[in-house]
């Protein structure tokens, strides 16, 4: 069974900077997988420790941040068998309706059975990409997965968690499932991963698609921040926690 | 703002039809209303709705994703214009296969939303929180999925009843099975409505100490919420009372973090509050950014002298 996984390369977002006119200075911040993609990835993993003769492909699209070599081993490292990469310039900041239709054609290529996303990215969460990717390839999708319950040769069986029900869903292959942060707890690649992931083959491709204005981002800017006293007392000996009580009265 | 000729409304959650058709109302001159169970379809007329087309399908073990392609090609047939929908993520997956029939734009978690020359300007979260996007929606069919409170409900008028339009179900090609479906158990915890909040973080080391919180939630009359690790990698508290961006967004009185550092994705949640105040070990912790009032130090130390404090 053939395995593909989609995998994003998000910029850490504690190391964005607001300017003070409220626009961003991405300079600062370093590359990082998307953190839902790294559950998708431990979901494409778990079914391969449990079952046999799986393959893990993992997917990944984007511009400039794609050609970092350690973030490529990152990815390798993390369980999955290959990496395949389409990396170009223009493809820097595009969005879901684009990337899932790169996705498609890579998928395309592939004879996969299941198709594991994140169910959004750290950056945009637009949580769009896995399930249009289903719809451009024609086969089903669920979303909010949160448990996978059996693999059986032509189907899956899993669970659902939406906002007030749980669903148990069977979907046949091939399928796209998208999976939620509490699926499980992707594991810190050891040593012995680290140094493997050197070793496995990473294709890069060259996929070419129409320039497409559905949706355009016209302004990205941190909203203003509400004005605060900043009273901070330093210290938790009595006098300090007297003080601090003193300032607490005066809202409690 | 101009106003547009029609909208669509889809809702896979009856409760949000209300808010959803207020904003159709707010966007447009006319409402239609995609329903699924007659029930939906009178709801949707008691609150204003123009037009309501229910698509007749009785096997329960569709999901709601299986008649993407039926309400494509009701929009197709009759016109494209704007799909209003909640952000619920049922919604947000039906919206995605939609919009690859239609050919349409999508944007989710809608904050703000205006029309001008017939372009669809939305505004959304990005970045953790951290930043808003404006998304223009240039297609002709456009979708987006309004976040919640957004739009206030409109009064309900149950005499207001017209005569579904009835729709035949197109199945696909190949469907997903739903094979059981249970309610969550859902807590009585409701964080929205709580007057002052009290949240730990990564601080509190052990999960009997939570209770020193809760004595003071007792103490000045708070509801107990948590960070997200607290929620999903201890598990130590339910779901329900984990704040920021991808669960609750309150606005209480007064907010008081404890051992929480104050990253983004969770001040999201919080960084409305009237009053803001910090305990945390660690001067540089971003919270103390947001806070009115805070102390530097340990909240094993400072949590029970405060609590005996207020008790007086």
């Amino acid at each position: 069974m053939k395995i593909l996984v989609g995998c994003k390369l998000v910029l850490e977002d504690q190391d964005i900077l607001v300017q003070n006119d409220g626009t961003l200075d991405f300079s600062k911040s370093n590359i990082k997988i998307n953190p839902f993609d790294l559950n998708a990835i431990q979901t494409a993993v778990d079914i391969k420790e449990n079952n046999e003769n799986i393959t893990i492909t993992a997917l990944s699209i984007g511009g400039e941040k794609l050609k970092n070599i350690k973030i490529r081993k990152d990815i390798l490292s993390r369980g999955v068998d290959e990496l395949v990469i389409v990396s170009d310039e223009k493809y820097e900041n595009i969005l879901p309706h684009q990337t899932s239709e790169i996705l498609s054609h890579l998928a395309k290529e592939q004879n996969f059975d299941l198709i594991i996303c994140g169910d959004g990215s750290g950056d945009l969460y637009a949580q769009q990409t896995g399930i249009k990717l289903a719809a451009l390839l024609d086969i089903p999708v669920a979303n909010a997965v949160s448990k996978i319950i059996k693999i059986e040769e032509s189907k899956i069986i899993v669970e659902r968690t939406l906002e007030n029900e749980i669903e148990t869903l069977e979907i046949p292959f091939p399928a796209v499932i998208c999976v939620s942060a509490d699926i499980n707890e992707p594991t810190i690649p050891g040593m012995k991963a680290i140094l493997a992931a050197g070793k496995k083959p990473i294709l890069e491709k060259e996929i070419q698609i129409q320039d497409s204005f559905l949706v355009e981002t016209t302004e990205l800017k941190a909203p203003k921040r509400k004005e605060r006293a900043h009273i901070i007392i330093e210290g938790d000996e009595e006098e300090q926690i007297d003080e601090f009580v003193k300032n607490l009265r005066k809202v409690i | 703002m101009n106003k547009l000729t029609n909208v669509w409304i889809f809702s896979d959650t009856t409760s949000k039809l209300a808010e959803i058709i207020s904003g159709g109302f707010q966007l447009a001159n006319k409402v239609s209303v995609i329903a699924l169970c007659e029930n939906d379809a009178k709801e949707a007329f008691a609150y204003g709705a123009n037009e309501v087309y229910l698509i007749e399908e009785t096997d329960t073990s569709n999901i709601i994703e299986n008649y993407s392609t039926t309400i494509a090609k009701i929009i197709n047939d009759i016109g494209k214009s704007l799909i209003l929908m909640p952000s619920t993520k049922r919604c947000k997956a039906l919206a995605s296969l939609i919009s690859i029939e239609l050919n349409a734009g999508v944007v989710t978690e809608v904050s703000e939303i205006n029309i001008e020359n017939d372009s669809i300007n939305c505004k959304h979260m990005v970045y953790g929180g951290l930043a808003n996007a404006n998304d223009v929606i240039n297609s002709e069919a456009s979708i987006a999925l309004i976040a919640s409170g957004v739009f206030e409900s409109l009064q309900k008028d149950e005499t207001k009843q017209a005569e579904v339009l009835k729709i035949s179900f197109i199945q696909k090609k190949t469907t997903i099975k739903c094979i059981e479906r249970k309610i969550k158990e859902s807590s009585s915890v409701d964080l929205n409505k709580a007057k002052n909040i009290i949240a730990i973080g990564r601080g509190i080391e052990k999960q009997e100490d939570i209770k020193l919180a809760e004595e003071l939630c007792k103490v000045i009359d708070a509801e107990l919420g948590c960070s997200r690790p607290i929620a999903e990698s201890e598990k130590w508290m339910e779901h329900e009372r984990y704040i920021g961006i991808s669960s609750i967004i309150a606005k209480p009185e007064v907010y008081i973090a404890i051992g929480i550092s104050g990253q983004i994705q969770h001040m999201v949640g919080v960084k409305d509050s009237q009053t803001i105040i910090a305990i945390n070990k660690d001067k540089n912790a971003p919270i103390f950014d947001y806070a009115d009032y805070g102390i530097v130090g340990d909240l094993y130390k400072v949590l029970p002298a405060i609590t005996q404090a207020l008790k007086k």
